[in-house]
C-alpha cells in the first residue's frame, strides 16, 4: 500500500508545482502563516469551575459545586433518593469510593453500593458513581482516564451517571487537556480516554432531540472545592 | 480612468439596454468607456461543461484582445463572467507564460458594482426609482469574487427606492449553466424557493449583477404573471424616476 | 433489494421532487442545521484561521501519507493493537468476516461507520450467515427498513416519525406511537440485549493519531462506547486518509467538526482507544483490530485538485447547506455518499464510467465550499471531473484515456460555439439567424412553452421553457446599437 501511495504522490508532483507557483503570485490579501493560534472566543468572566457549570448545563447536563466531601455526599444522597435509585455502581476511584459510600450509608435502607460490578451486574444498576481525571470548562466536559481509574462502564451503561470531581482538575480548554494527555508520550498515554459532554442524545427522528438513548439519560457532575485545591480558574 | 467593456454574450443579445446603462452609469463615474468589438465569449459555458479545449480557445482569444487595449481596467455587467477571467489560469497548466498573461489580465478585470465601489469610491450615482427593491445575491459574484456589500450600498443611496434585505438573499436561483436545462426539475424546484421569498418580500425589482440569475428569476416571474421585474444592477442604477 | 444507482440520477431526482414529505423532512435539515452551525460558529474566536490550520494540517498529512500511516500502524501495534490492510474494499470485508470466524463469534454489534456503509461489509456478513446488528438509531433505523442512509450524520433523515413507528410496530413489535421518546426508549430497550450478548463490536474511526497510534470515535449516543468497550473483539474500519499528525491536533479538528456538521460545539461523546487495555482484569475488548483501507483513496492523491477529497472529515455540513441536496435527498445520488462531498468522491472510488451524472449534478453554487471545514473546493473538483467526463483530460481519476461519456450531439454543439464564438462575424450572423428562427417561438415579446417539432429540435430550449419563459434575442445586439452611435 505504501508503494501506490508514493507512487500516486509522485505523479502529482507537477501539478503541485503548478498550484504553489499560482498560489504564490496570487496574493490575495490574507497571510495565512502569519496566524497565531487563538484561544476560543468569548471571554469568560469568571473561574473555570463556573464556566464548566454553564457549558455543562447548556448541554442538559446537572451540576452542583460544593465544598468539602461531607457536602458532596449529601449532594450524592439527594441524586440517590430523587431518583429512587436503588442499585449504585461506583468506579475504583478512591474519592468516588469515600463518597459513595457515605451518601448511601445515610440513604435508607433501600440502596445498595456495588463496587467492582461485572458488565452483567451494571446492566441492572441504575447509577453509576465514578471520579474524573479532567474537567474542561469551555465545554463542560469530564474527561475519564483508564489507567487511572476502572469505571468506564459504570459511566455508560447504568441509566445516571454521577461524576465527583476536585475543582482543580477543571481546565479551561480541551486543548490543554489535550496536550496534557500527550505530554507523557504514547507510552504514558491511558489505553481508553473517554470525554463526556452532558447526557447520552439522538436527532435521529425527524431531528427531535431525544435525550437518554444508549448511554446515561442524566448527567450529574459535583464539583468539590477544597481547602488547599484552588478553583483552576 | 479609461475603461474597455466586457459586455458578455447574454448582456450583448437578449439586453443589450443592461449594457447601455452599464455604460451610462461609468460615463457618469467620470470613466472614458471603450467597446472592443473584436470580443465575443470568455468561454464560460465551455469550461463548465467540461469543455475544456475549446474553453482553452476562447479564453487566449480573449486574453490577447484585452490585454492590449490600453484600459486601466476592463468592466463586466457580470459577476459569473469576470469570475471566469479570474480562473482562466486554470486552463493553461504549467504554460507559465500564458498564465502569467492570464493573471495579469483579471488583476485588472472587475464586476461593475464592484468597481465602482471599490475602485471608483463612488456609491452613488444619481439614479432614482420608485417603490421598494431587493437584492439578489449571485452565486459567482458573491463566493468567487466576495461582492457583498457594494451592491447593496449602490441601492441604498438610489432615491425613492427602498431596500429590502431578501431572506436568504445568498441562496442559489438554481441557474448553474447548463444545469438549468439537464436538469430543469431541480433548477426550478431551487429557482421557486427564491421565488417565493421574492414574493414575500413585496418588492417592486429584484436586482442582481448576473444576466444568467436574471434570465432564470425573470423567466419564471414573467410564468407565474408576477408584478415583480427582476432588473439589472446598471439598469437600475440609470433609471432616474 | 433494489436501490436507486447514480445512472438514474436524474430520474431518482425527479422522483424525489414529487416527494412531498420527503421534501419537507430536507427543508427542516436545512433550516435547522444551518442555524445552528452559524451560531455554533460565533463561539469560536477565529473561524476563518482555524479552517485554515485544519486544512493545512490535512495537506501535509496527505503529502506524506505513507510516513504518517507507518507511524499510525507502529505506535498502535506497540501499544497492542493488530493492524490489517486492505486494498479495496472487497478486502476489508475478507478481513473482518475471517476475524469473526476464527473465533468461533456469530453476535456482531456495529457502531455508525461510513467506510463499512461504502464496502456494505453488513450484506458481506449476512452473505455469510451472520447478523450484525446496527446499533446506532438512525443506522438501526434504515437496517430494520433494508434502506441506504440518505444523510452522512443523520441517516434516517428522508423517514418520519410516522413511518419508523410504523417500522418498529411491524419489525420490532412496538405499539405505534407518536412519541419520539417512547420510540427512543424501545430502541434502547431492544438493542441493550444485542450490546449484552455482543462477542464483537465492529466501529468506524474519525480520527486516527499517528503520533500515538490512538484511534477516536465521536458520537451522541453511547452506542460506539459500548460496542467498543462491552465486546470481547473490537474491530475498528479505518479509510487510510483519517490519519492526523498528533493528539493535540484532536484540538482543531473537534472544535471543527461537531460546529459544522450539527451546530454542537462537541458531541456527547469521544472515545479515544489506544491499543488494548494494560491489564486483564481491567474493562474493555481483549483485542482490538484496526483495518486500513484504501478502496480507491490512494489513487486520490495523483493530483492537488483530486487530493483534497481526502481531506473529508465526513461532517455533513456541505449536504446542509447544497440546493440540490436540499432538494432531493441523499437517495436519489445512488451512493452511500450523497450531496456535494458524495457527487465528489462515488464518482472517485467506484470510476466514473457509472457515476458520470454525478458531477453534473451541481449548480455549482459553492454554497458546500463555504461551510467547508477543511475548505475543500468542491466546485474546482466538480469541474475537474466533468473535464474527465468529457475529454478525460483530467489526471487522477481515470483509468483510460479519452470520454468517459461520448455525448456527441453536445460536443458537437460545443464545438460549433467555440469556433463560431471566435470570430466577431460569425458570432454576429449567428445572432442575426437567430433572431429570424425565433419568429417561430417568440410570442408577446417573450418565449413560452416550446413543444412539438421545435422541442425536438431543441430540446434545451423545451426543458427551459416548461416552466419558465426565455427571453427573446433584442433586435440589435449591443456591438450593433454602439457600431451605430459611433459611426464616422
Amino acid at each position: 500500500m505504501f508503494a501506490s501511495i508514493r507512487e500516486h504522490l509522485a505523479a502529482s508532483a507537477p501539478h503541485d508545482a503548478v498550484r504553489a507557483a499560482h498560489h504564490a503570485a496570487a496574493a490575495h490579501g490574507k497571510d495565512v502563516s502569519a496566524r497565531e493560534e487563538k484561544s476560543a472566543a468569548v471571554v469568560f468572566e469568571g473561574t473555570a469551575v463556573e464556566r464548566f457549570r454553564q457549558a455543562l448545563e447548556a448541554v442538559a447536563g446537572h451540576c452542583s459545586v460544593v465544598r468539602g466531601e461531607a457536602a458532596a455526599a449529601d449532594a450524592l444522597r439527594r441524586i440517590i433518593l430523587e431518583r429512587g435509585a436503588r442499585r449504585i455502581a461506583v468506579s475504583d476511584s478512591p474519592l468516588a469510593r469515600r463518597i459513595a459510600t457515605l451518601a448511601e450509608a445515610n440513604s435508607g435502607e433501600e440502596s445498595e453500593l456495588i463496587d467492582d460490578a461485572g458488565a452483567a451486574e451494571l446492566f441492572d444498576c441504575d447509577l453509576g458513581v465514578t471520579g474524573a481525571q479532567w474537567g474542561v470548562a469551555e465545554t463542560g466536559t469530564l474527561v475519564l482516564e483508564s489507567d487511572a481509574e476502572r469505571h468506564r462502564l459504570a459511566s455508560l451503561v447504568p441509566s445516571a451517571h454521577v461524576a465527583v470531581i476536585e475543582a482543580r482538575s477543571v481546565r479551561q480548554t480541551l486543548g490543554e487537556v489535550l496536550r496534557a494527555l500527550g505530554s507523557g508520550g504514547a507510552e504514558r498515554l491511558s489505553r481508553t480516554v473517554t470525554f463526556i459532554t452532558g447526557p447520552s442524545r439522538t436527532s435521529d427522528i425527524e431531528l427531535t432531540l431525544a435525550i437518554g438513548v444508549h448511554g446515561p439519560a442524566a448527567l450529574y457532575v459535583i464539583i468539590i472545592e477544597g481547602e488547599g485545591g484552588t478553583d483552576g480558574g | 480612468m479609461r475603461v474597455s467593456l466586457f459586455i458578455t454574450c447574454l448582456v450583448d443579445q437578449l439586453w443589450p439596454s443592461v449594457g447601455a446603462s452599464a455604460v451610462e452609469v461609468l460615463r457618469r463615474a467620470g470613466c472614458e468607456v471603450v467597446f472592443d468589438e473584436r470580443q465575443t465569449c470568455c468561454g464560460q459555458p465551455a469550461f463548465n461543461t467540461g469543455y475544456r479545449n475549446e474553453a482553452r480557445r476562447l479564453a487566449r482569444r480573449f486574453i490577447e484582445i484585452f490585454e492590449d487595449g490600453g484600459a486601466d481596467a476592463i468592466v463586466s455587467p457580470s459577476g459569473s463572467c469576470t469570475a471566469m477571467v479570474h480562473h482562466f489560469h486554470e486552463l493553461f497548466g504549467d504554460d507559465e507564460a500564458w498564465c502569467k498573461r492570464a493573471e495579469a489580465l483579471a488583476a485588472r478585470t472587475y464586476e461593475f458594482g464592484a468597481f465602482l465601489v471599490n475602485v471608483l469610491g463612488v456609491d452613488d450615482v444619481g439614479a432614482s426609482f420608485k417603490g421598494p427593491v431587493t437584492w439578489h445575491d449571485a452565486c459567482h459574484g458573491l463566493r468567487d469574487l466576495g461582492v457583498r456589500e457594494e451592491p447593496r450600498r449602490l441601492l441604498r443611496n438610489v432615491r425613492g427606492a427602498e431596500f429590502v434585505e431578501l431572506p436568504n438573499a445568498d441562496a442559489c436561483c438554481g441557474f448553474g449553466g447548463t444545469f438549468s436545462v439537464k436538469y430543469p426539475e431541480i433548477s426550478v424546484a431551487i429557482l421557486d424557493n427564491k421565488i417565493d421569498a421574492i414574493e414575500k418580500a413585496g418588492v417592486r425589482a429584484v436586482v442582481s449583477g448576473d444576466a444568467s440569475c436574471l434570465m432564470q428569476i425573470n423567466g419564471r416571474l414573467t410564468r407565474n404573471n408576477s408584478s415583480v421585474r427582476a432588473m439589472h444592477l446598471a439598469e437600475l442604477l440609470a433609471s432616474h424616476e | 433489494m433494489q436501490h436507486p444507482t447514480s445512472e438514474t440520477f436524474d430520474r431518482n431526482a425527479r422522483e424525489a421532487l414529487e416527494d412531498v414529505q420527503l421534501r419537507g423532512a430536507l427543508r427542516n435539515l436545512a433550516t435547522t442545521f444551518g442555524e445552528r452551525r452559524k451560531l455554533a460558529i460565533l463561539t469560536v474566536e477565529d473561524w476563518e484561521g482555524l479552517r485554515e490550520r485544519a486544512r493545512a494540517s490535512k495537506d501535509e498529512t496527505l503529502a506524506h501519507l505513507d510516513k504518517y500511516l507507518k507511524a499510525f500502524a507502529e505506535n498502535a501495534e506497540r501499544a497492542g493493537a493488530q493492524i490489517h490492510w486492505a486494498s479495496d474494499g472487497a478486502e476489508a470485508c475478507r478481513v473482518v468476516l475471517d476475524l469473526i470466524r476464527e473465533r468461533g463469534a456469530t453476535r456482531v454489534v456495529k457502531s455508525k461507520s461510513m467506510a463499512t456503509e461504502e464496502i456494505h461489509l453488513n450484506a458481506a456478513l449476512e452473505a455469510e450467515g451472520l447478523a450484525p446488528v446496527e446499533t446506532d438509531l438512525g443506522e438501526w433505523i434504515i437496517q430494520l427498513a433494508h434502506e441506504t442512509p440518505s444523510h452522512i450524520v443523520v441517516p434516517a433523515i428522508h423517514k418520519s416519525k410516522r413511518q419508523i413507528a410504523e417500522l418498529f410496530a411491524e419489525k420490532v413489535g412496538v405499539p405505534p406511537t407518536d412519541d419520539v421518546a417512547v420510540l427512543t426508549g424501545a430502541a434502547r430497550r431492544i438493542l441493550r440485549q444485542s450490546f449484552a450478548e455482543a462477542e464483537v463490536g465492529i466501529s468506524g474511526v474519525n480520527f486516527g493519531v499517528a503520533e500515538t497510534g490512538t484511534i477516536l470515535i465521536l458520537e451522541n449516543e453511547g452506542n460506539a462506547r459500548l460496542t467498543t468497550s462491552l465486546p470481547r473483539t473490537h474491530i475498528a474500519v479505518m479509510g487510510i486518509e483519517k490519519v492526523i499528525p498528533r493528539l493535540e491536533d484532536l484540538d482543531m479538528f473537534l472544535k471543527l467538526l461537531p460546529r459544522s456538521g450539527t451546530g454542537q460545539q462537541l458531541t456527547a461523546y469521544q472515545s479515544l482507544i489506544t491499543g488494548t487495555k494494560r491489564r486483564a482484569e481491567d474493562e474493555g475488548p481483549e483485542e482490538l483490530h484496526i483495518v486500513l483501507m484504501d478502496n480507491g483513496r490512494s489513487r486520490m492523491l495523483a493530483h492537488p485538485v483530486t487530493r483534497q477529497s481526502l481531506a473529508c472529515i465526513r461532517c455533513g455540513a456541505c449536504l446542509n447547506a447544497c440546493p440540490v441536496y436540499q432538494q432531493v435527498g441523499g437517495h436519489a445520488y445512488g451512493s452511500v455518499y450523497p450531496g456535494p462531498i458524495g457527487a465528489v468522491i462515488t464518482p472517485q472510488l467506484s470510476g466514473l464510467r457509472t457515476n458520470a451524472q454525478l458531477p453534473y449534478a451541481s449548480s455549482l453554487c459553492g454554497a458546500c465550499r463555504e461551510v467547508c471545514p477543511v475548505k475543500i473546493d468542491i466546485p474546482e473538483l466538480l469541474l475537474h471531473l466533468r473535464a474527465e467526463v468529457t475529454e478525460g483530460t483530467a489526471a487522477g481519476t481515470a483509468d483510460q484515456r479519452g470520454p468517459v461519456k461520448s455525448r456527441p450531439l453536445e460536443r458537437l454543439a460545443f464545438k460549433l460555439y467555440a469556433r463560431a464564438w471566435a470570430s466577431p462575424t460569425l458570432y454576429l450572423w449567428g445572432a442575426r439567424v437567430a433572431r429570424v428562427l425565433q419568429r417561430l417561438v417568440v410570442r408577446d415579446g417573450r418565449i413560452g412553452r416550446v413543444g412539438g417539432l421545435m422541442a425536438k429540435l431543441a430540446p434545451p430550449l423545451a426543458a427551459w421553457t416548461e416552466w419558465r419563459d426565455a427571453p427573446p434575442l433584442a433586435p440589435r445586439t449591443f456591438r450593433e446599437q454602439w457600431r451605430e452611435e459611433h459611426k464616422g
